[in-house]
């Protein structure tokens, strides 16, 4: 990996507080990091710790009050609205813990939504075939099962191909089996598509799977380690 | 990292579009409701502009195809050629020269006699006193010669010799003496002077009394300003206005206007049948024909003779059937148009009215033109009649044809139908757009966490805003297709079907017009785009962290408000209508639209019935006879045995204004009169009727200015007092300030007023009947023309508030139906379920109808003023408790309708959807 996609995505000094006065609350304190390209990047932390507002503003959907993100050296602070909507649409994919799915659009064409913002989308029934949902394409939402519902919104974030795959707790709301799944899944994808993925969860044995784990406490990173010790998705347990 | 063999595919098109039908087959209810209802109005207002449209393009090609008349005159009497012929070159006559030529004539005479008279006397006493000086120097040269001879002539022997000679002398010379000196007298230059002198004279108080009544006249009829002289083509166009009774039903009688063969001058458009062909046959007014139930086979009798009916036509001087001008409204029920041939004409036993049609020879090129024009005519009409060698030759009546009411009230009328449907359908589309921009806002907050996910994911804020906007631009589009389809075929022969129930109109072509496509298709769109853009733009601008959130809240509310110590379901419920609040704006909103509309149903029967049964309260005299003249064949003033009878006095003035001129009677009033009691007013304040006040909103102590008719003569009267008169525009006075003002004598008077019939006055000295019958002519017509309308536009009122009610507290279970879910689980009972959620909405319609109801009652009070300042006359808008009542029944009726299908609605909400992911 060369040094300029080790620094695919730089974070430099990053603060964030909300409300003010004597309501003021500080959620991220200062934080310096990089993510390279490809690269599974899990954070970690407990409840408040500032791990999903983090996940927002490298998303674009938030803001910082001060310092400075760059991504492939593009920098965030530097884009307008329009400019980070036209972002968003060409390097980014989400993935929520409640899978927001489009209830009157069956599987298909809910990862078609993905699929219309990328000039050059992956191929939409190879993708349902990776994902496992080929059988299930022409179904509407309701009748599938939470884990099936989330890889539709997998399906849907990956499709466009994007640079970077944002997960927040995509895990969240699952089973063990479903999670472990979901996870297999994710690291598939990771595998065969390249992007980067960085994962907000508050399950430390996610952290086992990651290329890079970063720690976050009370708006700070306590660490940020690269595992050298990998594991599959498999061969996790929690 | 390297990625493995990855396949790409195509970029699909927008999945977003493919939902839009989706969306509107889940929600298809809705959307029928919201659509029947666009359809409807748009192929109502569509029908009526092309009918409109195609009626008043027929109506102006009539003007040209039929030869429309450019204005008439009615005169007292036939016209001689020589006045025609002038008043066809537009000649304005030399009024003065004429009267003064006149004058001279008649003073050149009586001056030759005076001074003939006079120089006749001089020359006699001359002539005498110089015979008596001969004499008595003949006698005087005797007596001194008798007195010489001695002889004593006393004095009275010496005069009664003057005398005896004198007479003697007188005998024999004074004639010739006489004539000689008469000749000389006058061929002496003194003689001339005198003449000459006198002659001055006389032509001095000539010029002078002349120049004053002239100057007099040249104010009141504006004769002083020039203008040019405007050619015309006179035609005669006389008529008899004749009883017309159907001898197949004897309780019918009304009147007929029937002239003679048509040929050069307002023609007609047969409708049906043929054209008369001999004097025993006639063609009468499509429209009258309708509403008495005649047809063509049957017989009318005219007067004292029996006519066939052999077609029915429309006119083109007669789109409204308007017996005078001056009515307040047409009568298409008692009054009829006819044309018989010239046999025919002389069959009838009325007399002949000298009516002349006109057209200008150079058509004016706009109103202004031609209102310049018809001014130069009237002056030329005024000025010939005047200088006219027929004896008491005088205008009756003179309407051009922008004035003239029978002509342009049905063109008007459609204009103005046309404005109010299109002004409905604004607002209708208006209250649409905004329920769908509403019912837009609460899926906008159910689809929160999926909006900010495709925001999140790069969708922009243009791209949902054309999906969210998809669904009512595309309904809008789809119902100005098939309203406009239906409005060319369907409606636009109910609209037609409409004005032939009213007026008399040639058959129309349909002619397609843009304008209609325009009006019910780009401004409906437009307004549904921008209302729908502003209010979803208005959402879409927060920021997908906050959809993501579902924090849609524009402002937040710092606290939540504190409710009193109520029992549980009492805030509960407080808690729901406290989160409606938009949506209950929106549904009263919708109740005072509704209730605009329900006003004008309800109101305009009741008004109408009110105003016929209330008239004879009314008005101060039932039954009112204006004299033709008041004095009779011999001289004698005209009187009645009547006891209930009265003298009054009434002339008609204008109320001049920038878009109609009102006629005012003014009435002078005797004193001590039972039927008008005026309190003393003083020489310049009048009495103004309650009618007046009402419309021009006059007060005591205002200053009203009235103007003659055809003349700049005005009058400016301080207003004393408000009549309770309610039946006409009228002025009252004292007979004696009556007398004063328009320079009447002390004993003049217009007719008598009673109530009861006056029979014992011969018909040939009565101008003018009116009775209540005549006064009730307004309100029965309108009635006819527009009362069984308004039974049906209540249901369709009862529909619209019905589908608003529907559409709107679908929006508020909508919005709940997650909440509901929640108290089922909880296990509240469904009765109690809908009494937390259907009681809030309940109040609410019911406090918004009594609100909405004084709105709707104000709004149509406000419309309804401004269209009875475009008509003559004057009848407030009522609306008894009783109509309050059946509005707000109607309302309620619809409400409870549709709270059974709300309460259907909750009974099916399922509990599983508390549990479930929001999308």
């Amino acid at each position: 990996m060369s040094n300029e996609e080790k620094k695919f995505l730089s974070v430099n000094g990053l603060k964030k507080s909300f409300g003010s006065g004597e309501t003021r609350q500080e959620v991220l304190k200062g934080l310096d990091f990089t993510v390279g390209k490809g690269e599974f990047c899990v954070l970690l932390g407990p409840s408040g710790s500032g791990k999903s507002t983090l996940l927002n503003i490298l998303g674009g959907i938030d803001s910082a009050d001060e310092g400075e993100i760059s991504i492939n050296g593009d920098k965030l602070a530097e884009m307008d609205e329009k400019s980070l909507t036209r972002y968003r649409r060409k390097h980014l994919g989400y993935v929520f813990q409640m899978y927001n799915l489009i209830p009157n659009l069956n599987v298909k064409e809910n990862i078609e939504t993905g699929a219309y913002l990328s000039d050059k989308p992956l191929d939409i029934d190879e993708l349902l075939k990776i994902l496992g949902l080929y059988e299930h394409r022409h179904k509407l939402p309701n009748q599938l099962s939470g884990g099936q519902q989330q890889r539709v919104s997998i399906g849907r974030a990956i499709v466009k191909n994007p640079d970077i795959l944002l997960c927040d707790e995509p895990t969240g709301a699952l089973d063990y089996k479903t999670s472990k799944e979901i996870l297999q899944l994710i690291e598939d994808v990771n595998q065969k598509y390249g992007n980067t993925i960085i994962m907000v969860t508050h399950n430390e044995a996610i952290k086992q799977m990651a290329d890079h784990i970063i720690k976050l406490r009370d708006g700070n990173i306590r660490h940020d380690n690269i595992n050298k010790d990998k594991l599959t998705a498999a061969e996790i347990e929690w | 990292m390297k990625k493995k063999n990855i396949s790409f595919g195509n970029r699909p098109k927008n999945p977003l579009r493919r939902r839009v039908l989706k969306d509107m087959l889940r929600d298809w209810k809705r959307y029928l409701m919201i659509s029947l209802m666009l359809i409807v109005t748009i192929a109502f207002v569509s029908g009526m502009y092309v009918a409109n449209n195609s009626m008043l393009n027929s109506i102006n090609k009539g003007i040209e195809d039929l030869r429309r008349e450019d204005g008439h005159f009615r005169l007292s009497k036939e016209a001689d050629e020589a006045v025609i012929k002038a008043v066809e070159k537009g000649e304005t006559a030399d009024v003065p020269a004429f009267y003064r030529e006149k004058a001279y004539k008649e003073a050149a005479a009586e001056v030759e006699k005076s001074v003939n008279e006079a120089v006749e006397k001089n020359v006699s006493e001359q002539v005498k006193e110089a015979i008596k000086a001969q004499v008595t120097a003949a006698v005087d040269e005797k007596t001194a010669a008798a007195k010489a001879m001695g002889a004593d002539i006393p004095e009275s022997e010496r005069e009664s010799m003057i005398n005896s000679a004198f007479e003697t002398a007188a005998a024999e010379n004074y004639d010739k003496a006489y004539d000689e000196a008469l000749k000389a007298a006058r061929d002496s230059e003194d003689y001339k002077n005198a003449i000459s002198e006198a002659m001055d004279e006389a032509k001095k108080e000539i010029d002078k009394e002349i120049d004053e009544k002239y100057d007099e006249l040249s104010r009141r009829y504006g004769l002083d300003k020039k203008s040019e002289a405007v050619p015309v083509r006179v035609y005669p166009l006389h008529y008899k206005n004749a009883k017309e009774q159907l001898p197949a039903r004897s309780n019918y009688s009304g009147t007929i206007r029937v002239y003679g063969q048509r040929s050069d001058i307002d023609l007609y458009d047969l409708l049906k049948g043929r054209s008369p062909e001999n004097g025993n046959e006639i063609i009468i007014d499509r429209m009258h024909a309708d509403n008495a139930k005649i047809k063509v086979g049957d017989t009318i009798s005219v007067e004292n003779a029996d006519f066939e009916v052999v077609g029915l036509a429309a006119f083109t001087d007669y789109s409204s059937l308007f017996e005078n001008n001056t009515d307040t409204m047409f009568d298409a029920l008692t009054f009829d148009i006819g044309m018989t041939t010239d046999e025919g004409f002389q069959r009838i036993q009325a007399n002949t009215c000298a009516n002349y049609a006109f057209t200008y020879n150079n058509k004016p090129a706009d109103k202004f033109e031609e209102k310049e024009m018809s001014e130069s005519v009237l002056k030329a009409l005024i000025t010939q009649t005047a200088v006219s060698d027929t004896e008491d030759l005088e205008i009756k009546d003179y309407v051009p044809a922008y004035a003239n009411q029978a002509m342009s009230f049905a063109e008007n009328d459609i204009g103005k139908d046309k404005a109010m449907g299109e002004i409905l359908l604004y607002i209708l589309t208006a209250v649409l757009a905004f329920i769908f921009a509403v019912t837009i806002s609460t899926t906008l907050e159910q689809e929160a966490s999926v909006i900010g996910t495709l925001r999140a994911s790069g969708y922009t804020r243009g791209e949902l805003l054309r999906y969210y906007m998809s669904a009512p631009m595309l309904i809008v589009v789809i119902a100005a297709v098939i309203g406009n389809i239906l409005g060319y075929t369907v409606f636009k022969n109910i609209v037609a079907d409409m004005y032939y129930g009213s007026y008399s109109l040639p058959r129309f072509e349909t002619i397609w017009t843009p304008e209609a496509f325009i009006r019910t298709t780009m401004i409906p769109i437009i307004l549904m785009l921008i209302i729908n853009v502003f209010i979803i733009t208005k959402t879409l601008k927060l920021s997908p962290l906050r959809f993501l959130r579902h924090d849609l809240k524009q402002k937040k509310r710092k606290k939540a408000i504190r409710l009193p110590g109520w029992k549980f379901f009492r805030r509960f419920r407080m808690r729901v209508f406290l989160q409606n609040i938009p949506n209950y704006i929106m549904l009263f909103t919708g109740i005072t639209f509704v209730m605009l509309l329900i006003s004008m149903a309800v109101g305009m029967p009741e008004t109408l019935s009110y105003y016929q049964d209330s008239l004879s309260d009314m008005t101060f005299a039932d039954y009112n006879v204006i004299l033709s003249s008041t004095e009779d064949d011999e001289g004698n003033t005209i009187t009645t045995a009547n006891k209930d009878a009265e003298r009054f006095s009434v002339i008609s003035l204008d109320r001049k204004s920038e878009s109609y001129n009102e006629e005012v009677s003014v009435y002078g009033i005797f004193n001590g009169s039972r039927y008008v009691k005026l309190d003393n007013s003083d020489d310049s304040s009048v009495y103004v009727s309650k009618a007046y006040a009402d419309k021009y909103n006059v007060h005591e102590g205002d200053t009203i200015t009235l103007s003659e008719k055809y003349e700049h003569k005005e009058y400016n009267w301080n207003v004393c007092g408000i009549y309770d008169y309610t039946a006409g525009i009228a002025v009252f006075m004292n007979s004696g300030q009556f007398n004063d003002f328009f320079e009447k004598d002390e004993d003049y008077f217009s007719g008598y007023m009673s109530d009861t019939k006056i029979s014992d006055i011969s018909d040939k000295y009565i101008a003018k009947e009116i009775t209540i019958k005549d006064m009730m002519k307004v309100s029965e017509q309108l009635d006819h023309s527009m009362g069984s309308y308004m039974t049906y536009f209540q249901y369709v009122c009862f529909i619209v508030a019905a589908i608003i009610l529907y559409l709107l507290t679908k929006i508020i279970i909508e919005k709940n139906e997650r909440s509901i879910a929640m108290t089922k689980i909880l296990g509240y009972e469904n009765g109690e379920i809908a009494s937390i959620y259907l009681i809030p909405t309940a109040v609410v319609v019911f406090f918004s109808e009594f609100l909405a109801i004084y709105i709707g009652y104000k709004l149509m009070n406000f419309f309804w003023k401004l269209i009875m300042m475009k008509m003559s006359g004057w009848f407030a808008f009522i609306m008894p408790v009783s109509g309050f009542v059946k509005e707000f029944l109607l309302v309620f009726a619809a409400y409870l309708l549709i709270t059974v299908l709300d309460f259907i609605r909750i009974r099916r909400i399922p509990k599983v959807l508390a549990l479930k992911n929001m999308e």
